[in-house]
């Protein structure tokens, strides 16, 4: 009964870290916007933790620049399982405007697993939302084939 | 049967699972109330349950730097020592486990997960937890004072003549000569409690230790998995332990002459003092500096229970 309490609260109580890779701002905009008043991400249990050790979520906004290449890396392998990616806005994604430059070294995914990619320039709130949303169900999933 | 008589009250009522029931629930209660201050919806009531099933659901990383035993044991203490602390509080007329002087018990009870999370914290062997570490100390000082104050106060007052610390005394006291808030001379202590409060629990304003935007938790910022949810429910335990303190050393006349109806009207009067003292504060203050921290408790707040002390010991 416990294990399974455990499986459920997996994707009720999903906290986020934010880690920004050089992104223009845009995002990391629109990401505090979900948490105001207005959208309320609170309702469905997402809170901003301030470490990597109790996130559940990472966000990452942004082109992954060079010199935040690694410290990308090291964050997500900070992070307890189970944990999600989800990358926000084009730029993880494509490398958008930014992309072929000599400072970008992405996409995202040549380094990790994305599980959700919202994608946009910069996406709307409710758009974030619905793919933290997602990223929580997925997150059950997860807890589901650990505890096997 | 005496001994299967103390199991229940240290594992069921009033220890362990109440004081964790009790405590989920007030921290519900408190970040609804919280979202709806601020015009939101708000996560469900049962969000912090949810909160502690997650956390014991992720893993545990420990730490190269840190000192295993230590970081592991830390949490652990701090969650024991809370459901002790419930036994020795009367909840109106009912009471657990008594003693000569119990005031005294609580007052080095419930410092001791102050000092397992400086231990925890200072054994993960982090930057961001030393800062922290100090920090927390700053505050444990800074609120110390002003409880000691009020506990003394409160002795003199039922005591008469003498210091009376049996909380007991105190809950028969008041229920034959009225609640202790009703008296004009104890409303400064009063209000010096309800500061104390969240200082102690760590709410905004005075959460300088644990910041989580400045020093990302400070001394919890490497723990991960179940001792994170341990220490996290130590945080709401500490919430019904600390309202149920101001209970019953100001409400505590009230009585209703069963067991049941008493725990329910003092569950009721804790969520009102939570809503008083912790959620209305956390929903209109921003965090203090810690020096502006120190200095407001051992003014203004130490100052407010030295006033009532002054008051009862020339006979008001
Ligand atoms: S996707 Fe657009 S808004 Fe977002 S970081 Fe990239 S350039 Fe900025």
């Amino acid at each position: 009964m416990i294990k399974k309490m455990i499986n459920k609260s997996a994707s009720k109580s999903p906290w986020l870290f934010h880690i920004n890779t050089g992104s223009c701002n845009g995002c990391d905009i629109e990401i505090v916007a979900c948490l105001t008043p207005r959208y309320d991400a609170e309702r469905f249990g997402f809170k901003l933790a301030g470490s990597p050790r109790h996130a559940d979520i990472l966000v990452v906004s942004g082109p992954i620049t060079v010199q935040s290449r690694d410290r990308l890396i090291r964050t997500i392998e900070q992070t307890p399982d189970p944990k999600c990616v989800v990358s926000v806005g084009s730029c993880p994604k494509s490398g958008n405007v930014f992309k072929g430059s000599y400072g970008i070294d992405g996409p995202l995914d040549k380094y990790v697993h994305v599980d959700v990619s919202v994608a946009g320039c910069t996406p709307k709130p409710e758009a974030i939302m619905e793919g933290l949303y997602k990223a929580a169900q997925i997150l059950e999933k997860k807890r589901e084939a650990m505890s096997k | 049967m005496i001994i299967l008589q103390y199991l229940f009250y240290i594992l069921i009522f009033p220890g362990a699972l109440f004081t964790i029931a009790a405590g989920l629930l007030l921290a519900g209660i408190d970040r609804k109330v919280i979202a709806h201050m601020q015009k939101r919806i708000g996560p469900p009531v049962a969000q912090p349950v949810y909160d502690f099933f997650k956390l014991l659901g992720k893993e545990t990383i420990i730490p190269a730097t840190a000192n295993r035993a230590a970081y592991l044991i830390a949490p652990v203490v701090s969650f024991v020592s809370l459901c002790i602390v419930m036994l020795f509080i009367p909840i109106l007329g009912f009471r657990a486990i008594g003693g000569a002087a119990d005031m005294i018990v609580i007052l080095y009870l419930i410092t001791i997960p102050g000092a397992a999370l400086i231990v925890g914290g200072a054994a993960s062997g982090s930057p961001f937890a030393g800062i922290g570490i100090s920090r927390e100390m700053v505050t444990m000082m800074a609120y110390e004072l002003p409880l000691v104050i009020i506990l003394l106060t409160v002795a003199k007052k039922v005591g008469g003549d003498m210091l009376i610390f049996d909380l007991g005394i105190v809950s028969a006291y008041q229920a034959q000569a009225g609640s202790l808030i009703t008296e004009w001379s104890m409303i400064p202590a009063a209000v010096a409690m309800l500061l104390v409060i969240p200082a102690e629990i760590g709410t905004q304003p005075f959460d300088v230790a644990e910041a989580e935007n400045e020093i990302c938790e400070g001394p919890l910022v490497e723990y991960s998995g179940s001792p994170l949810a341990l220490f996290k429910l130590s945080i709401n335990m500490k919430m019904i332990i600390m309202t149920g303190l101001f209970t019953a050393l100001f409400f505590g006349g009230i009585r209703t002459g069963f067991v049941i109806t008493d725990l329910i009207v003092f569950v009721l009067i804790s969520t009102a003092v939570m809503l008083v003292c912790i959620t209305t504060t956390h929903a209109i203050t921003a965090r203090l500096k810690i020096e502006h921290l120190f200095k407001f408790y051992w003014t203004v707040v130490a100052g407010l229970a030295l006033v009532s002390a002054v008051l009862v010991w020339i006979g008001l």
